[in-house]
């Protein structure tokens, strides 16, 4: 029985919140809502489908907080890298697509990276001003005009197709989280940003290329956030300068309910997935409950805060 | 060249909505039915009943427009025993609102009414809906391609013209049709928008010798709207008049004339808000506000979903009225248009 408490008392709360509050949330709506097609494949499908943008951007995200930064401008990027991907492949090959976004996403990320590693500024200040930044010049690329994009190819590996019968959003899904899973917990770099994220200065004196680390961080942030973009404009077949607008309260929110820590030095990209899906989960439920839409803002709201209160207190002992 | 054919539907919008034309018109160049010939007659009832329809309504927003859209469009269902089964508001997002459609398609509903946020992006958006044949009536917008009456019931928006053209008579009213008018239109490729703001220009231009657009100046961020009118009442200190393309915006042109202790400039713009119309009715600065008829837009939009789904032509492109609101017609005019009472603020005056 002692034994029994003991280990109860020696799970990580902070890190368990993510699964209890994952697998709550789904019985509850499989309970309350099988009636109304939340349990059918096609439903939980379109769950994953929906949060794989904002999956991406977590896994950034949590590289980035893990190392003490933070990216505030990756919404913002992912505007600017769906429209420079759908501008490129108005007169070119889908290559030229996949390049101008994920080229404009790493571009950024690195810009951002060296601002903080190099200029030593604060990345909550310079990822602030380069959100406005980013999400003005994302404006003024094509004058506020959607951009379609008609490559069938590039539609169907960053949107709609499928992979002996997987949506091609799921596979994207998976392969991202477990590349960000296997360098975050198991390569020397993963080491290096959680030593970074813990303690800056032990870390260095230990002989960790500190602004390394850092720009490689915000680099990485850019690159999902680009990867995002594609994804998005695979998905809605076109491009808008609001894209990814929404997101940035979205990915924070899954990543600290996820169990990564906001001040560094401790992290999950599992439950960055785990967190992302709840999102998507709340929004797909609450609508199902046929609830009115500002009672879905307040329930959401009310079960993300409880989260991540209960997620930070965790942090803070 | 690609990318020309696939945006025709929204190159067309944008094109007509920028034409000199003296009545709102539709996507396909569709003259406008009046809604109040999109009805569902008593003796319908009993077979829509029957048929256990379902209804989702995916808005763009959520606001006192929004509101009186829905609650036309539920009191039009409820009098048919149509069940609403989800309400969303996608925040102007186009990825939520392909979401938003997703996810409603796991109950089945027969009818979806919707604002497609953007001719480019819904076109594949609402793709799914399409296909599974639901009765899809359009508020103000339509996907790119999208053909009637195979694809979708019908289109409702509001008289865009008449709603800019009162605009302009409403102001060269309150300015004795003489003086000098600033310009403030939305600088985005927005059917709505686009012919009311234009409605107003042509009109002034066409009906109103005496009185010159001085100052044009387009404004996308309506928080930046402050700062645009102190700017145009610099460059011109004796501006009669200004219009702004909404009531958003227009509550910042009103800040940046008190600021400027100017009383003689008349505003008028369009959609109800409570800043505004207070002032107009105080005697203030806004000469008058040119809304729509919301309630009774929702309400076309049920009636036209249902008749298409009893195999009914539906005209493609409906318009419901304007109506103009000043001091003296504010109370009558909030009912009308919102179906809600005018604010206590408005009605004690």
């Amino acid at each position: 029985m002692t034994k029994a408490i003991n280990t109860i008392r020696s799970l990580d709360l902070q890190r368990s919140v993510i699964y209890f509050g994952f697998l709550g949330i789904f019985l509850f709506f499989a309970i309350t809502l099988h009636d109304d097609g939340f349990l059918t494949s096609r439903n939980l499908t379109n769950i994953v489908l929906q949060t794989a943008p904002a999956t991406i951007m977590a896994i950034g995200l949590v590289f980035a907080l893990s190392a003490g930064e933070i990216d505030l401008s990756f919404g913002s990027v992912v505007a600017v890298a769906a429209l420079s991907a759908a501008i490129a492949m108005q007169n070119g090959p889908i290559i030229y697509g996949v390049m101008a976004g994920l080229g404009a996403g790493i571009v950024i990320g690195a810009f951002n990276g060296v601002l903080v590693a190099y200029l030593r500024l604060p990345s909550f200040l310079v990822t602030l001003a380069t959100m406005g930044l980013f999400a003005g010049i994302a404006r003024t690329m094509t004058d506020l005009r959607s951009i379609p994009v008609l490559n069938d190819t590039f539609t169907g590996i960053f949107g709609s197709g499928k992979l002996f019968g997987v949506p091609s959003l799921v596979i994207w899904t998976i392969v991202a989280v477990a590349i960000g899973h296997i360098i975050y917990r198991n390569t020397r770099f993963g080491a290096h940003v959680l030593a970074v994220g813990d303690n800056a200065r032990a870390a260095q004196v230990s002989g960790i290329k500190v602004p390394h680390v850092r720009l490689m961080v915000l680099t990485l942030c850019g690159a999902t956030a680009g990867l995002a973009g594609l994804l998005y404009a695979g998905r809605l077949q076109a491009a808008k300068y609001t894209l990814g607008e929404s997101d940035l309260m979205t990915v924070i929110a899954a990543v600290i309910v996820g169990g990564t820590a906001l001040n560094g030095g401790k992290g999950s990209i599992i439950g960055a997935l785990l967190g992302s899906l709840m999102m998507g989960m709340l929004n797909n439920g609450l609508i199902l409950m046929g609830l009115q839409v500002s009672d879905q803002m307040i329930v959401r709201g009310l079960i993300i805060l409880l989260a991540v209160a209960i997620s930070l207190r965790e942090t803070r002992r | 060249m690609t990318y020309l054919k696939s945006t025709l539907a929204a190159s067309a919008l944008i094109a007509l909505s920028t034409g000199l034309s003296a009545e709102t018109i539709g996507p396909g160049g569709e003259s406008a039915t009046p809604s109040s010939s999109v009805v569902v007659s008593d003796g319908h009832i009993a077979v829509v009943q029957a048929a256990d329809y379902s209804a989702a309504l995916l808005w763009h927003d959520q606001s006192d427009f929004v509101n009186a859209v829905t609650a036309g469009a539920s009191d039009e269902f409820e009098r048919l025993g149509i069940e609403v089964v989800a309400v969303t508001s996608a925040g102007f997002d186009a990825a939520k609102q392909r979401s938003d459609i997703e996810t409603v398609l796991a109950k089945s509903p027969n009818i979806i009414l919707s604002l497609p946020l953007d001719p480019v992006t819904s076109a594949a958006a609402f793709e799914e809906a399409r296909e599974a044949g639901v009765a899809l009536s359009f508020l103000s917008n339509l996907p790119a391609d999208y053909q009637h009456p195979d694809d979708y019931a019908a289109i409702v928006t509001d008289d865009l013209f008449q709603m800019g053209k009162q605009a302009a008579d409403a102001l060269a009213t309150a300015m004795g049709n003489e003086g000098t008018v600033g310009w403030i239109y939305h600088d985005a490729a927005y059917y709505v928008t686009n012919q009311r703001d234009n409605a107003f220009k042509t009109t002034i231009e066409n009906d109103y010798p005496d009185i010159s657009i001085v100052a044009e100046q387009g404004i996308s961020d309506p928080a930046r709207a402050e700062e645009i009118a102190n700017v145009m009442l610099l460059k011109n200190p004796d501006l009669g008049g200004v219009y702004v393309t909404w009531a958003g915006p227009a509550e910042g042109v009103l800040a940046a004339l008190r600021a400027n202790g100017n009383t003689s400039t008349k505003i008028v713009t369009l959609d109800l808000s409570e800043p505004i119309a207070l002032d107009m009715v105080r005697g203030g600065n806004v000469a008058a506000i040119v809304a729509d008829e919301a309630y009774e837009l929702g309400r076309a939009m049920a009636a036209s979903a249902v008749l298409d789904l009893l195999g009914e032509n539906v005209p493609p492109f409906i318009v419901a009225p304007a109506l103009a609101v000043t001091a003296d017609n504010v109370v009558e005019g909030w009912k009308k248009s919102l179906n809600i009472d005018a604010p206590a603020s408005l009605s004690s005056k």
